[in-house]
């Protein structure tokens, strides 16, 4: 089965999967544990983690015989990525702003 | 992470001159965008670009020639953030401050989860220890 490799708000976008992260930011999970709060069948589960392994929000490690979800800072990179877009977006519109001000000044 | 954006630009042009400039379709497309904006509370109205996707906003606050707040919404992110925009009068000219910030996950996308914030944050901790 193909995965589509979703971009960072793709993946946020989706409720159970926010739900998913918010339970790994408090600590590390087993696949089957973070299963256990979910009302959704073990496949559509690991399909979620796999979506967000892929992106870059978690990491998987195995312990034994147990798979254990990190949450992981690479994919909230690319949403401060998203942040740091408009601040240089502000600052270029501004630029035009102050240009567009000064050349009517001097033309009066 | 920084999750307002936050800047202040100074202009000689008086608080007036700046504020036409942030209020009037025809001379916001020249630096900003073609839009449909209307300096009403609670306008809607959207910046037309292109090649990124329009963006929607709404007047959320406006004191002409002082504040102006409309929310920002583009496409494709489900993000709802804010744009504000003050205008003080400073040496004859105006300082003009636009914060951006508010970025929260669209209701829309929320309707499961009131715990985003709280993520949110801790990520915020991570990000900034370095871990």
């Amino acid at each position: 089965m193909a995965t589509h490799t979703l971009d960072a708000f793709q993946v946020i976008a989706d409720p159970s999967r926010r739900q998913m992260m918010q339970l790994l930011s408090k600590d590390s999970m087993t696949i089957n544990a973070l299963a256990e709060n979910f009302d959704m069948s073990r496949p559509a589960v690991s399909k979620h983690i796999k979506i967000m392994y892929t992106a870059g929000f978690i990491s998987i490690t195995d312990i034994g015989r147990e798979r254990y979800c990190t949450l992981k800072k690479d994919g909230f990179n690319e949403l401060q990525g998203f942040i740091n877009y408009f601040d240089k977006f502000w600052l270029g519109k501004l630029k035009n702003l102050e240009i567009l001000l000064n050349n009517k000044t001097n033309k009066k | 992470m920084q999750p307002d954006i936050k800047h202040t630009w100074h202009f000689n042009q008086s608080p007036e001159e700046v504020w036409e400039y942030l209020t009037k379709p025809d001379l916001l497309e020249q630096w900003l965008m073609k839009s449909d904006f209307k300096p009403i509370l609670g306008h809607k109205f959207s910046f037309f670009d292109k090649n990124e996707g329009d963006h929607f906003c709404e007047i959320l606050e406006i004191k002409p020639v002082t504040k102006l707040s409309y929310s920002w919404k583009k496409p494709k992110m489900p993000f709802d953030s804010t744009v504000t925009w003050t205008l003080i009068p400073k040496d004859g000219g105006t300082d003009l401050q636009i914060v951006h910030n508010g970025f929260t996950v669209l209701k829309d996308y929320n309707d499961h989860n009131h715990g985003w914030d709280y993520l949110v944050t801790k990520l915020v901790e991570r990000l900034n220890s370095g871990k």
